[in-house]
């Protein structure tokens, strides 16, 4: 392969994410969905062909002239063209029924993951290491980590388009999926089902890493928030507390501990901010302080109006908890 | 012990009902004489046999509601349409105006049929009982003689029209799809003994919930979707087969009256 | 007509003379199947113009990435609005409509079998859709998807009163489609001209014919889930909240029965109007017409049952995805039979490429992408990865816009002859055709490969991600295609109504009944009938020397021709049982293993089996009614009918004193799921139960007036099997709620 249709191919795997897949799950759909796509192409193919044979290979109609021989139809006919199309579809059934298995085996007794949907964002919690993240969920490359879904208000839908299946978030009703990366990327996933104002902006950031990358990063999760250093922040830990920010939002080693919004400990260290909506700069971080109905119109953390003052304190502060 | 093994070991040669089939055999060659015919007789009888002796036999004893299920419905619907279908076309099952002849109780017939053996105590019992267990096969075969000589009766004359056959499938199909729905999505068991795990008397547990991944609420929902589903297909077979004969083969001697059915 | 007709003629060709002095009421009162049929299309047309709009500005808000052309929630509004609109309040109307104007034509009827009926099925459309974008005046459209997936449609996130007038509105709507939908069997059961046999009929009545049994089974399904989701929203219930113990799926599970079938409630009629236009121009009867009429049968049972496919991403299982998998790939089958016979019918024909041929044959191409496409999502692991992106927006448009409305615009060129008396403009119609097939493809075909890109739908914006913004650029252009195309057949049909070439009694020279008659067909239809002995009577009697073989007349099947009444109320009864049944395995789920608090057990068994006793007994007591007016023995007749209405009323007013004694013990509506169930499920009973009375009091009412003094009150008959019913659901609902907890 040359540079360029190699590039090219890269640029179409970009593009098109479900014909690129990075685990042995969307590779096994993305195996019956070539078979799928050959088999649609030929029926395609077959019918324009009679199509226009029928438009094109016979003289057009002209006024006064006598009807052509009226045909009434033909059983063998018929029948070909009812068994050809079952045996097709029989072959489809077998086949989605073996590629059912691989890509969506059976659940372990206990996940890796507890992903959790919000309105709008992600929960993950790390049930070995009791880690808790939102909105950017860790796994280690190359190996198959179990997710189990729930929702805490509607329906939403986990999707990582290179890596396999979707599945819904539902209620009350827990669901399990198997994810795996077979190299260190960083995915973009979706929320897929209809979920309210912002169903828009839920997504999240899937990061595949080497495994101790990995451990690295779920330690450093692990760590209660760092102590507030500048004047600055310090002020701004201590407003934090006081405001009604402890009624949503967790920061470890500090006395906010609710688990309505999402866990803060480690805001800092991740790329995206309001569940995809804007990169997390300083900037775009005072701008939510600010007014975050701006920034994300129907979000659940109301406008508290903080003076300029304020803001600067909490994002001094907030910036540190990396 | 593996699938295999248990394919081929697991038959269980029930003298009676080989008795059975070779008797019937043998009096239809008797009374009708070797005729085309006599091959929907082979298939039935060999369906029936096959249902009766075969591995599914020893699962639906007491291991799988799904097996169970599929006994029921090869012993209701597939095993009575094939005996029909063998009978010579000149042969008569008696006049229209009898009770048996009756749509509505044809439809019944083979509903109820469904219905009544799938209440939890009938269903249990022809499970722990083998007197129930017997009484239920002949009463499954009777039923779907029943039902299906609405449509299958030899004679033209003592058939349902088409278009009726087809509401007549239709609902029926309907019937049936509710209480498949119902196994399917119900939250308790229907059939209480196949939720216990029974005496291993084959020792196939192990190959049942571990190698065929069948637990007993996959296997309740297996049961429900195959009363639904293939159930209805069946149906639809029969569907298919009466809008043939509508449209193939017009009775032009039949009486033409615009008096309703 | 001849060609001198003057433009007033034209519009007063559709009034008498009489009605031209007072035409807003000849209009508004009709209950004539010609004028509904236009009223239903018009009233389709003015959705078409408002969804259509909406449908541009979700096209602009998309145009390019992080828009602020429209909020999230005014987003949100749009799509809701965009996809109920479009489905109820123009697909169904309009397709109504061109069924109401030439079934009864097709069949050589007078009128349709019930016109009151049909005039009330008419107007709850304006009714329901006023209802729906009221609305917008009461705090906000709903925002919820055409399918108002639970919990998001309940009230603790979606406080505002769009669902409930979303609910209220397509309640009506269903009640409106399945009063047609009886209509039209009815209809085609008891109004068929003389030798116009059931196998005689022509492939687009037969079509009509099998599809409104769907809509009879299919829509009742549908109201009651919401009922439940109004008592859900109005009464507190928790039938679909799973925070209260009740379940989300379920929604999902009673809107897909009714929303596939809904699918080819909508498409089988188009299936329909391909049957009709393309053998005609191609000048051949259809290929194969047995099996494309077989097929339709097929394609109605299996759409029954392939429902959960629309689930296949909720966690069902994989035993449960599987069976649905095979059941729905199947459709394919008797789908691609239609498909063959379609292309079969061209092949050796001479074809005429006119504006109609052209719509139906690119609606031919455009459903067979969409059906493949469609095979993709049956098939469970693509679904996994391709549902909910923008490839299930490209592939159902395909169906509904591809298919749909092509195919409307294909029955509109080819049936405004015969409507208005004048040919619509080829000139025009092309221009229609060819930018409507280039805005269609350039809007909806990209959006395969966006959704494979990741592209989730309703999503008010999106990042600007490689590929996606130059994709919904693309989209966009083409949906102003669409618009051009769109404006540009409204002002055909205004032109054309006014300054058309005058059609003549056949301009394209079809072979069905509704082309025998003058355009527009004068009041009564028909002056005179050709003969009917095959299923195209004009071929027959325009080619004498090559008739089509004779189709046979066999058994009584043939000629079936129930009596019209009871027919309507057997029929009616039906999709009745479809709503009963849902409420039923409503309460059966929630109720199946003994809840905590209040139960079953809380029923007073003894004092409603006394009053069950008065139902049931008031069967037989209106069975003897009917045996003394058969008799015509008026006295006995009266007095049964005013026994039958005491006992209905005894029970009535017994299940009263138990709701009574219920809410005095503190079980209400919303208190748990039991109650909720039993509420809803003895209630709508009871509701029965009274329209049942208000029914045979006004059949008493008639019978005092001496009407049946000849031994003829059709009324009370029907009157009867309605009253029957109600009494054998009330053997189901009184075994399951009151005895089975007794047998536990």
């Amino acid at each position: 392969m040359n540079v360029q249709s190699a590039n090219a191919a890269l640029v179409f795997g970009d593009v098109v994410k479900v014909f690129n897949p990075q685990s042995p799950q969307a590779r096994a759909i993305f195996d019956l969905t070539m078979v799928v796509i050959v088999v649609m192409v030929v029926i395609f193919a077959v019918v324009v062909g009679i199509v226009m044979y029928a438009l094109l290979g016979f003289p057009r109609w002209r006024e006064g002239e006598r009807d052509p021989e009226q045909g009434e139809g033909n059983k063998t006919l018929e029948i070909v063209w009812t068994a050809i199309p079952l045996a097709i579809v029989t072959i489809l059934f077998v086949l989605s029924a073996r590629t059912m298995g691989i890509s969506d085996p059976p659940p372990p007794p206990k996940p890796d993951i507890v992903v959790i949907g919000h309105q709008w964002w992600w929960e993950a919690r790390y049930t070995n290491s009791g880690a808790v993240v939102a909105n950017e969920i860790h796994i280690p490359v190359g190996k198959p980590v179990a997710l189990r879904l729930d929702a805490v208000d509607v329906l939403h839908e986990f999707w990582v388009p290179e890596l396999g299946r979707k599945i819904t978030t539902v209620p009350g009703h827990p669901n399990h999926l198997w994810i795996q990366s077979d190299k260190p990327a960083t995915y973009l996933g979706f929320c897929t089902e209809f979920c309210g104002t912002q169903h828009a902006w839920m997504h999240f950031l899937l990061v595949a890493q080497p495994q101790a990358e990995f451990e690295k990063w779920q330690l450093a999760q692990l760590a209660p928030g760092p102590a507030p250093s500048s004047e600055n922040a310090q002020k701004g830990l201590a407003l934090f507390e006081q405001m009604s920010c402890v009624n949503c939002h967790t920061i470890k080693g500090t006395s906010a501990s609710a688990q309505i919004g999402p866990d803060l400990t480690h805001f800092a260290s991740r790329k995206q901010l309001g569940a995809g909506i804007a990169a997390n700069t300083p900037e775009n971080l005072r701008r939510w302080l600010r007014d975050p109905q701006q920034v994300k119109v129907g979000a659940k953390m109301p406008n508290f109006k903080f003076t300029d003052e304020q803001v600067t304190q909490l994002a001094d502060y907030i910036e540190t908890l990396k | 012990m593996t699938t295999q093994q248990f394919l081929t070991s697991a038959w269980t040669w029930n003298p009676a009902v080989l008795v059975f089939s070779g008797v019937a055999l043998a009096a239809y060659a008797w009374a009708f004489g070797v005729n085309r015919r006599i091959v929907f007789l082979i298939a039935g009888l060999g369906v029936f046999v096959l249902t009766l002796v075969s591995p599914l036999n020893a699962l639906a004893e007491g291991y799988l509601f799904s097996a169970h299920m599929l006994q029921h419905i090869l012993l209701l619907l597939i095993v009575p349409a094939l005996l029909l279908m063998s009978l010579p076309r000149c042969i008569s099952l008696g006049s229209r105006s009898s009770l048996l002849a009756n749509p509505l109780v044809g439809w019944f017939a083979g509903v109820g049929a469904m219905w009544l053996w799938h209440a939890r105590p009938l269903c249990n019992a022809a499970v722990s009982s083998q007197f129930v267990n017997v009484l239920q096969i002949s009463s499954l075969l009777l039923l779907g003689g029943i039902f299906w000589r609405q449509i299958l009766a030899p004679r033209e004359e003592e058939r349902i029209s088409p278009a009726g056959a087809v509401l007549y499938l239709f609902s029926a199909c309907m019937a049936c799809s509710v209480l498949g729905i119902v196994i399917t999505f119900s939250p308790v068991s229907v059939c209480s003994i196949y939720a216990q795990p029974p005496a291993d008397y084959l020792g196939i547990l192990n190959l049942i919930q571990s190698d065929w991944g069948i637990t007993p609420d996959k296997d309740q929902q297996i049961g429900g979707l195959l009363m639904w589903v293939p159930m209805c297909l069946v149906y639809l077979s029969g569907i298919i087969a009466q809008l043939a004969r509508w449209f193939a083969h017009p009775v032009a001697t039949a009486p033409v009256t615009d008096k309703a059915l | 007509m001849n060609g001198n007709t003057s433009i007033t003629a034209t519009v007063a060709h559709l009034l008498t003379p009489a009605e031209r002095q007072h035409w807003k009421l000849a209009w508004l009162s009709t209950v004539d199947h010609k004028r509904i049929g236009i009223l239903y299309m018009l009233t389709g047309l003015v959705f078409f113009v408002i969804a259509g709009i909406e449908a541009l500005l979700i096209r602009l808000q998309l145009m390019v990435p992080n828009n602020t052309l429209l909020g999230p929630d005014t987003y949100n509004w749009m799509f809701t609005m965009h996809g109920t609109t479009m489905i109820f309040l123009v697909a169904m109307p309009v397709l109504f409509g061109i069924m109401n104007y030439i079934l009864p034509l097709q069949i050589g009827a007078r009128d349709m079998a019930f016109p009151r009926l049909n005039a009330l099925g008419v107007w709850l459309v304006p009714f329901g859709g006023i209802l729906l974008h009221f609305s917008f005046l009461a705090g906000g459209p709903p925002a919820v998807g055409w399918f108002a997936y639970t919990p998001l449609s309940e009230t603790p996130y979606s406080s505002q009163l769009g669902v409930d007038y979303w609910a209220i509105s397509l309640f009506v709507l269903g009640i409106g489609s399945v009063s047609a939908g009886i209509n039209f069997i009815v209809t085609v059961l008891t109004q068929r001209a003389p030798g116009m046999t059931l196998r005689r009929l022509p492939l687009f009545t037969w079509m009509i014919f099998c599809n409104s049994f769907l809509v009879i089974l299919a829509l009742p399904i549908l109201n009651a889930g919401l009922a439940m989701l109004l008592i859900d929203r109005l009464l507190q219930g928790q039938i679909f909240l799973p925070f209260g113990g009740g379940s989300a799926i379920l929604w999902q599970h009673i809107f897909w029965a009714f929303g596939h079938p809904e699918v080819y409630i909508v498409a089988i009629p188009a299936f329909a109007i391909l049957s009709e236009v393309i053998p005609v121009f191609s000048r051949k009867p259809i290929f194969g017409h047995e099996f494309v009429a077989a097929s339709t049968v097929i394609i109605v049972f299996l759409s029954l049952l392939v429902w959960a496919h629309h689930m296949f991403t909720v966690g069902l299982g994989h035993t449960i995805d599987l069976f649905f998998v095979a059941a729905s790939v199947l459709i394919a089958v008797p789908t691609g039979v239609k498909l063959f016979n379609w292309s079969a019918t061209m092949v050796g024909g001479r074809v005429r490429f006119t504006t109609p041929m052209l719509f139906c044959v690119t609606a031919l191409l455009q459903f067979l992408i969409g059906g493949l496409t469609g095979v993709s999502h049956a098939v469970a692991p693509l679904d996994w990865q391709t549902k909910n992106s923008y490839y299930l927006v490209a592939h159902f448009h395909n169906i509904f816009v591809g298919l749909i409305v092509f195919a409307i615009l294909g029955a509109i060129y080819y049936w405004f002859p015969k409507m208005s008396g004048r040919m619509m403009s080829e000139r025009i119609g092309k221009w229609v055709f060819w930018l409507m097939t280039i805005g269609f493809n350039l809007t909806f075909m990209i959006q395969h490969v966006l959704g494979l890109a990741g592209m989730p739908r309703r999503t008010f914006t999106y990042p600007d991600l490689p590929g996606w913004t130059w994709m919904n650029m693309v989209s966009t252009i083409g949906a102003f295609f669409m618009t051009a195309a769109s404006i540009l057949f409204v002002w055909d049909l205004v032109i054309s109504f006014f300054r058309g070439k005058p059609a003549g009694d056949n301009p394209w020279n079809a072979w069905t009944l509704e082309w025998a008659t003058t355009s527009p067909p004068p009041h009564e239809n028909f002056d005179a009938l050709p003969p009917i002995h095959s299923r195209r009577p004009l071929w027959d009697y325009a080619n004498p020397d090559r008739p089509d073989p004779v189709v046979p007349v066999g058994g009584a099947i043939d000629t079936f021709r129930p009596d019209k009444i009871k027919a309507g109320v057997i029929t009616f009864i039906i999709s009745e049982a479809g709503f009963f049944g849902v409420l039923i395995l409503a309460y059966l789920l929630y109720n199946a293993t003994a809840q905590s608090g209040p139960g079953a057990q809380q029923l007073d068994v003894l004092k409603t089996t006394i009053f069950s006793v008065c139902l049931f007994a008031s069967s037989f007591t209106i069975w003897r009614s009917e045996v003394g007016l058969r008799a015509n023995k008026q006295g006995k007749m009266k007095a049964w009918l005013l026994a039958t209405i005491v006992l209905g009323g005894v029970f009535i007013v017994g299940q009263g004193l138990e709701y009574w004694s219920l809410f005095q013990s503190g079980v209400t509506v919303g208190l748990d799921l039991f109650a909720t169930t039993f509420f809803t499920l003895t209630g709508f009973h009871g509701l029965h139960v009274c329209f049942g009375l208000l029914a045979l009091l006004v059949v008493l009412g008639v019978a005092l007036t001496g009407y049946s003094k000849n031994g003829h009150l059709p009324a009370l008959g029907a009157v009867g099997y309605y009253w029957h019913f109600v009494d054998v659901v009330w053997v189901f609902v009184f075994s399951i709620v009151y005895l089975w907890p007794l047998l536990r």
